[in-house]
């Protein structure tokens, strides 16, 4: 069997990260794995790769088979790469972040007609510093995997070339529904603005479009502006996270453009009618961490999971429970305001039940159970992660016209 | 790239409750079989109802007539809950504590919200009862029962349609167990409860 050709291109491969290694010595591995020790010849190629990469202190050279193993010499879409490719690109540097470690030069995102791709370069490579808008050449840059997001690696192997392209870069934008972690452009509305949680965040909220919602937020920085609720953008080029099976859209990398035009946003909204069957523990009255950004329900020891004991607490209504139409029961959270109008004890009296009654915080529980426990509601709002918030609810009332109509379907057949 | 990763990780160990299905009394009380899914301890039973759904959680709405007390050691109550159509036989024992207290507190007669899982049992002599253990009881006004009697018609009604129609297992299974039911009965059960309604 010959193993020269394989040794060859393992040789390129470590020539172009600047490590000249002869393939004779290379074919040697290769061939004493094969012969020797009936190693399939494409699983020598990849442990001979790994082997050398350990040895002279590179970054793994990943499976690269024999098909794969062209050394990233060949120019790939950015749509294309995965993780663990060496891969050659050309594209438009779209944005430059504030490197998170001074172990990295630079970091941002970097484009092409098929899709953009979050980059670093670290420090150590003593890469050619990029501007944001001119297009580079990247040759046998490695892509890895970065809490879960694809992420193309500039190390000291890597060339960086500017190069010269006159298209004019439009990403097409793709619907909400559609994204995943990585880079991603959609074309959405403004549908809330959340209370900002800490002081470096500049505005939290939620997009929505047609087929579903994510929750954005913008850091402070300078030049970033706030988002108008219920206004249009076309948003190129947000870093889109995931965390803990939920994504997320960051907007400091994003170029925004605000539009005229309006989006009708379906998704998540809903309306459920249903009999609300269980009010879960820790409903009621509950008090909150006053840590800024924190809110989180304290314990009755009044223990912040983060902050601990927090005696200046702050009180709260909201009701966890399950309101079940008799096909399928949905998870139901309702907010304070929704609390109130529709069990009519306000966080006032709750507060004084509370503060004046053997049971504590116990009586609101009880109160508030015997009020709507096994009453039909009708709830609206946003289903997020198969839990509905509820924005508003309203008691069913009889409806002597459903009666007539159920008294009609019932006695015509029999 | 890969796409939509986010649905599949949404979707697994996600904890689906069983939904609380609305039948009259009268429906309840032809129950003769009763079934578990899955080996596990855990898994929950299932009582398979003639117009064919299985039912492991109900909701019911009625008027609660008696109660009683039970037992020395292991306190526990029974009770009887009316609906238009018949009786309802309900428990909670000390392994429902908060039931247990709940049904203790209410006075006969009163309107309640029964939310409970249904069990059948064969007495000695052959005959089978089927009695719902509680999971909470509230008592509520006679809207929410008129409202109940509404819903469970409509539900009632969709049953025996699909009994007629539709295809699934349960639906066979039910076929099969109750061959002496004809489901058309029910639609009477739902015209006289409903009638009951005064406008």
């Amino acid at each position: 069997m010959d193993f020269s050709e394989t040794a060859e291109r393992i040789s390129r491969k470590f020539s172009q990260k600047g490590t000249e290694i002869d393939p004779k010595k290379i074919e040697g591995k290769l061939r004493r794995l094969v012969n020797e020790f009936g190693v399939q010849p494409s699983e020598a190629e990849r442990s001979v790769n790994n082997e050398l990469a350990k040895e002279f202190n590179l970054p793994s050279m990943g499976s690269g088979g024999s098909g794969k193993s062209s050394g990233g010499s060949e120019l790939k879409k950015i749509a294309d790469v995965t993780p663990g490719d060496w891969v050659t690109i050309e594209g438009k540097v779209v944005s430059l972040s504030t490197p998170a470690s001074p172990a990295i030069a630079q970091s941002g995102i970097i484009a092409d007609e098929s899709g953009g791709i979050r980059f670093v370069a670290w420090a150590k490579s003593n890469a050619p510093a990029m501007t944001k808008g001119s297009y580079y050449r990247i040759e046998s840059a490695v892509v890895d995997d970065f809490k879960g997001v694809a992420s193309l690696k500039i190390h000291s192997g890597t060339s960086v070339k500017e190069c010269v392209n006159d298209g004019a870069l439009i990403p097409s934008t793709v619907p909400i529904i559609n994204l995943h972690p990585g880079v991603g452009s959609i074309r959405a509305k403004v549908i809330q603005e959340w209370e900002s949680s800490h002081e470096r965040m500049l505005q939290s909220g939620l997009l929505g479009d047609e087929t579903g919602t994510i929750k954005f937020v913008i850091w402070r920085e300078p030049g970033k502006e706030k988002l108008a609720v219920d206004s249009v953008y076309t948003i190129f080029y947000a870093q889109v996270d995931e965390f803990n099976g939920r994504l997320s859209l960051n907007l400091n990398t994003a170029e925004i453009m605000p539009e005229d035009s309006d989006i009708l946003v379906s998704g998540g909204s809903l309306s459920v009618r249903g009999a609300i069957v269980h009010i879960a523990p820790g409903s009621g009255i509950i008090k909150r961490c006053p840590v800024e950004g924190c809110n989180r329900a304290l314990s009755r020891q009044n223990y912040c999971p983060v902050h601990e004991i927090q005696p200046k607490f702050i009180y709260d209504l909201r009701i966890k429970g399950w309101l079940d139409d008799g096909m399928k029961t949905h998870n139901i959270l309702l907010q304070r305001d929704v609390v109130e109008s529709l069990t009519g004890i306000t966080l006032d009296a709750a507060k004084e039940i509370a503060e004046n009654n053997p049971l504590g915080m116990d009586e609101v529980f009880l109160r508030m159970r015997d009020a709507i426990l096994g009453r039909y509601i009708t709830c609206h709002g946003r289903e997020i992660d198969s839990r509905l918030l509820v924005n508003a609810c309203e008691r069913l009332t009889f409806d002597s016209g459903e009666h007539a109509a159920l008294l009609n379907r019932s006695g015509s057949a029999s | 790239m890969s796409t939509n990763s986010r649905d599949l990780g949404r979707r697994e160990g996600v904890f689906e409750r069983e939904p609380a299905r609305r039948v009259f009394a009268t429906e309840l009380r032809e129950c003769r079989y009763q079934f578990r899914e899955g080996e596990d301890e855990k898994s929950p039973t299932f009582v398979l109802l003639p117009t064919g759904e299985r039912c492991n959680r109900i909701f019911i709405v009625g008027t609660l007539t008696e109660k009683q007390r039970q037992g020395d050691q292991n306190i526990f109550y029974r009770g009887r809950v009316v609906d238009p159509t018949g009786t309802f036989f309900i428990m909670a024992g000390s392994y429902q504590p908060e039931a247990m207290q709940q049904l203790a507190k209410v006075d006969t007669p009163a309107f309640v919200a029964v939310i409970g899982k249904p069990n059948l049992y064969q007495t000695p002599d052959g005959a089978f009862l089927v009695s719902v253990r509680v999971e909470s009881i509230t008592v509520v006004d006679k809207e929410t029962r008129d409202l109940w009697i509404l819903d469970t018609s409509a539900r009632t009604l969709d049953r025996i349609d699909s009994m007629a129609t539709g295809t699934s297992p349960d639906i066979a299974k039910a076929k099969e167990q109750y061959p002496a039911i004809d489901v058309a009965v029910f639609r009477k059960t739902v015209f006289d409860a409903l009638a009951q309604i005064k406008i």
